[in-house]
Parts: C-alpha cells; sequence; structure tokens
C-alpha cells in the first residue's frame, strides 16, 4: 500500500536486480537453447517457402502469423513448443495440407514483413521470365504474364526434396490406383496442373478420383511438372528441379507415404 | 481541502463521490474489442486485423511491435539481415510509434495487452489474500525493468535469437488465442500465480521489456494524466490502484510543486486513478483538446 513507507535500499534494488537478471539469463538461455532444437528431423515438417537459413530464420521470424493467415489452403500452422521446432514458428505438415502454388504470387513470402520468408528471390525469379519471354517472343505483345512469371517464382522454391520409397511405391510393384488416394481422414485441398487449367479451385484429396492401371499420380499431379519429377521405368523420378511443396506426400495412397520430403 | 469547500467531513465527503468504473470499462472494452478482432479476422478469414500482437496488419497496414522490432533491428544489424528488413516493416513500426506517440506510450499495456488484462484481475486476488494477512506484500524498485530491458536486448544480440519472445507472456497469449492454445500457457499461469501469491504485478512493473519501449514514446505525448492540486483530498487511495504509483507522486501532502501535475511515461493512462478520485482530481486529457474529453 502506498501509504506505508516503503523506501527501497540500494542494497535491495541491487538485490532484486541481481536476482531478476540471473532470473531472464537463466531462463533466456534455457528457452533459446530448446527452440533451437529441431527435433522433427525434417519429416515432412517443412518450413514455408522463402525460408532463409535456419540459424537466421530462428530471429527474423517474429512469430507474427501472418504467412498463417494468407495462406489459402491454410497450409501453413505454427508450431508449439513440443513439436520441437521452436515455438510459434511457422511449418507445413505436407502429409496433411501441402503447399500447391495454389495462392498465385508465393502470398505467404510476400506478406512476410521480416523478410524470414524473403520475397525479393522470387520478385527476381520472376522479372527474368518475363524479360527472357520477351526476348525468346519478341512478336508477342499480349502474352500473359502471370502465366510465364507465376511458374518460374513456384519453381525457384526449396522447401526440401521428393524422396521415393521403392519398398512400398505402388507403382513400384506394378499396382494401379482406382478411386480416391487418400480417404475423408486426410483433411487436405489441392489443385491439380489440369485442374487448373480448367480453372478449378484446390478441393479435397479423398474427391480427386482416379484410374490409373500403374499408379503414377505422384507425377501427373505434380504442381511443378516434368522438370521436377517424371515416369521412367515404370516408377517415379525425382529430379532437380523439385521444390519439396509435399503434393505427392500428401496424395500418395500408401499408409505411410512412398514418397516423403527432405529438408535441404 | 476540497471536503471542507463541500461542508463535508472526510468520511462523508469520501461516501459522496463513489468511485466509478467509466474508464475501466470503456479500457475494458477496448481491449476485449480488439483482441477478439484478432480471433475472428482468423477464424472468419477476413482481412480486418490480421497477424497477432507481434506484428499485424489493420486493413493492409502493417503494425510492428515497437521491442520485437528493436530486437530484430539490432539482430539484423549484427548479422546483415537488417537489409532484407521489408518496406512493410519499417512502415509498422512508423505507424505504431506515430499513435503511441499520440495516445500515450505505455497506453499500450492497459488498453491492448492480454496479460495486463489477466494480471490486473489476479491483483484483485493478490490484494485480497494480503487484506486477510494470508500472505505478505512485497514490493522492489522499479528500476529493475531497465535491467531486464538491457539484459534481453543483450541476450537477443548474443545469442542471435529473439529469446524475449520464447517467453513472452503477451505474444504467447496473443498467439493462443488466434492460433489455438499452447503448453507455454502453463508458463503464464506459472507467472499470474507468482503475482497472486508473491510479487504483485510482477511482470508488468519489474520485468517488461515491452513496457520499457513503449514508455520510451510516452516521453512526449500530449495524452496522459491531469492532475488539479486543489481538488485533491490527499487520500491517496489513487496510488493504491495504480500500477506504477510512483506516477502519482505529486499526490502526497507537501509533495505537489504546481497546481498542476501531469503523469509521465510509465503511466498506463489506464483511468484507475480517475475513476476512484472522490474529488474529481485526476483526469485523462490530451493537451491542447482538453475540452473535448
Amino acid at each position: 500500500m502506498a501509504k506505508k513507507n516503503k523506501e527501497v535500499t540500494r542494497r535491495q534494488f541491487i538485490r532484486f536486480g541481481a536476482m531478476t537478471a540471473i532470473g531472464i539469463g537463466a531462463i533466456g538461455a534455457g528457452a533459446g537453447y530448446l527452440s533451437t532444437k529441431d527435433t522433427t528431423n525434417g519429416e515432412n515438417m517443412l518450413r514455408p517457402p522463402g525460408a532463409i537459413a535456419n540459424d537466421d530464420f530462428m530471429y527474423a521470424c517474429i512469430k507474427c502469423g501472418l504467412c498463417v493467415q494468407i495462406c489459402p489452403i491454410d497450409a501453413v500452422k505454427l508450431a508449439d513448443f513440443t513439436q520441437g521446432l521452436s515455438y510459434g514458428t511457422p511449418y507445413l505438415d505436407v502429409r496433411e495440407q501441402a503447399c500447391d502454388f495454389s495462392c498465385g504470387a508465393m502470398q505467404c513470402v510476400e506478406t512476410c514483413p521480416t523478410a524470414a520468408l524473403d520475397f525479393i528471390q522470387f520478385k527476381v525469379k520472376g522479372e527474368e521470365a518475363i524479360t527472357k519471354y520477351e526476348q525468346e517472343h519478341p512478336n508477342d505483345h499480349d502474352f500473359n504474364i502471370i502465366a510465364v512469371q507465376l511458374p518460374a517464382m513456384h519453381a525457384h522454391t526449396k522447401m526440401g526434396v521428393a524422396v521415393l520409397n521403392t519398398d512400398t511405391c505402388l507403382a513400384a510393384k506394378g499396382k494401379g490406383l482406382k478411386g480416391a488416394p487418400r480417404d475423408e481422414s486426410c483433411k487436405g485441398v489441392y489443385a491439380s496442373p489440369e485442374d487448373v487449367k480448367k480453372g478449378l479451385s484446390p478441393y479435397p484429396v479423398h474427391e480427386h478420383i482416379f484410374d490409373r492401371p500403374i499408379c503414377n499420380i505422384c507425377v501427373t499431379d505434380c504442381p511443378i511438372g516434368e522438370t521436377a519429377i517424371i515416369f521412367e521405368n515404370n516408377l517415379p523420378k525425382v529430379l532437380d528441379g523439385c521444390t519439396g511443396c509435399g503434393v505427392c506426400t500428401m496424395i500418395c495412397p500408401t499408409e505411410g507415404p512412398s514418397i516423403t520430403i527432405k529438408k535441404v | 481541502m476540497p471536503n471542507v469547500k463541500e461542508g463535508l467531513t472526510f468520511k462523508q465527503w469520501k461516501a459522496k463521490h463513489a468511485p466509478t468504473h467509466k474508464w475501466r470499462n470503456k479500457r475494458w472494452a477496448v481491449l476485449i474489442l480488439l483482441n477478439t478482432l484478432f480471433w475472428a479476422s482468423f477464424f472468419f478469414d477476413i482481412s480486418v486485423l490480421e497477424g497477432s500482437l507481434s506484428g499485424s496488419r489493420f486493413f493492409g497496414i502493417y503494425l510492428m511491435d515497437i521491442f520485437n522490432s528493436l530486437q530484430q533491428i539490432l539482430i539484423g544489424i549484427r548479422t546483415g539481415h537488417f537489409a532484407m528488413l521489408t518496406m512493410n516493416f519499417f512502415i509498422g513500426l512508423g505507424v505504431i510509434i506515430t499513435f503511441y506517440f499520440l495516445v500515450g506510450g505505455r497506453t499500450f499495456c492497459s488498453w491492448i495487452c492480454p496479460y495486463h488484462f489477466l494480471a490486473e484481475n489476479a491483483e484483485k486476488l493478490h490484494n485480497w489474500l494480503v487484506k486477510k494477512k494470508k500472505i505478505k506484500e512485497h514490493n522492489y524498485a522499479i528500476g529493475v525493468k531497465y535491467i531486464a530491458f538491457v539484459m534481453f536486448l543483450l541476450l537477443a544480440l548474443l545469442t542471435k535469437q529473439l529469446v524475449f519472445e520464447d517467453m513472452n507472456p503477451v505474444g504467447i497469449i496473443s498467439r493462443s488465442i488466434i492460433y489455438g492454445p499452447s503448453v507455454l500457457l502453463l508458463w503464464v499461469l506459472a507467472l499470474l500465480l507468482f503475482e497472486i501469491f508473491h510479487t504483485k504485478r510482477f511482470w508488468c512493473r519489474y520485468v517488461c521489456p515491452m513496457g520499457v519501449a513503449y514508455s520510451a514514446v510516452g516521453t512526449i505525448t500530449p495524452t496522459s494524466v491531469k492532475f488539479d492540486l486543489d481538488k485533491c483530498g490527499h487520500c491517496r487511495d489513487c496510488q493504491d490502484v495504480c500500477l506504477v504509483p510512483h506516477e502519482l507522486w505529486f499526490v502526497k501532502r507537501g509533495e505537489a510543486t504546481k497546481e498542476v501535475h501531469f503523469t509521465g511515461a510509465d503511466c498506463t493512462r489506464c483511468g484507475l486513478c480517475v475513476d476512484t478520485c472522490y474529488g474529481g482530481a485526476l483526469k485523462i486529457t490530451v493537451k491542447g483538446v482538453e475540452k473535448l474529453l
């Protein structure tokens, strides 16, 4: 109560100040150490596109969640302390919901205020693609800029790289796929390149119906296309153009997906 | 003395001008509305107030928390990442600094901060326990928060991590409201329990560097609490409800040096003293537009 004479002595100030400083130092160092522990082994827990190197991402990300909010398919989520990925930072669990680039111009990257997701690199790639197209097609004055720019931006993503497990892959066993690749327990959505051509928006995985004599949906439904993954010798083959977006992981019909994303 | 002017005893005068909750209710309404708006913008996917208290966007205008940005800038200068900070970052910081310069710096604390809201209600429990003599009152030097402020910045620079944000109850609560509960809410609970059973308003008074950052902005602001000496009965009940009672130093008999005083940078403009004052000696004012309020 203010009325009582509570003059704080210099000794009390130093003592309480020192205790607070030590307390903060201890808790802070502990929290800081724990948050560097990425214990996910990168198993399908990926950073959003454009994420800078993890050491820098740790401080650049202010955990505002703007990337979470802007993603139209709710692919980005914020990690909790127990997920071993640094509390409050964004990640994608691509087996649940992959990034299919349906937002268009890398909206999560563009919205990040502190450039923890760095947009400049994508902007540059997009502009380079437009310049290149203009040089190669000097007489095409009405070309669709978006159709040239966006694929170049998407292709520049490097969230990880897809890795095939030939032991469980249906194609490796010569098996086909009839029906939906996953059931309703998977809440993910996506639009395949063919869907996009038809002007469709992303829709649930369990509503994508296939009828393939040999399963090859990871190849046909890859948002990047043949620079990322092709079908060779009756097997999917991952190429350098793979962005690690995770659509293949999300739609793979086998129980533990036969194609997974490894962080790079 | 004001009660003499009204021909009443001190007790009668206090009873006649009983405390109200006018400012507290306005303040809680704004606080709850704003945090609800954050939640609603995510839940209903509308572009009203996106993000969280660390960084957000209000109808497209970026808003950046001051202390968070300070850590960002310091680490960024050390690592070179500073060059990559976006225009939106600086716009957001500028908007917040300008806004809080106008409305009073630490106004953030009592009008926006969700932890303050929880802590001020936890304080009621603490006061009740003290009254029942179940626990002892513990008060410390308010300057400790400057040590904490420097400590957090040093830790950020040394570890190249936003160490403060990993334990900042404001961010934890804000994110939990919007994106879902975190296990770190247990840490927030531990803080609140400490404030109930031991040190009154421990976080807000002695630790929070966000408060220090906002108070720096609030050193020059037209919005503060105005004190009229001739209306004061020197009962000091205002200091009892104040988060930062040292800001009301002039209410002690003999201390005031002028007829009119204004509260300083630590004042959160919460209005509890205004609501409590029996003589109407305290008013929230904006210098220059006093008639409007």
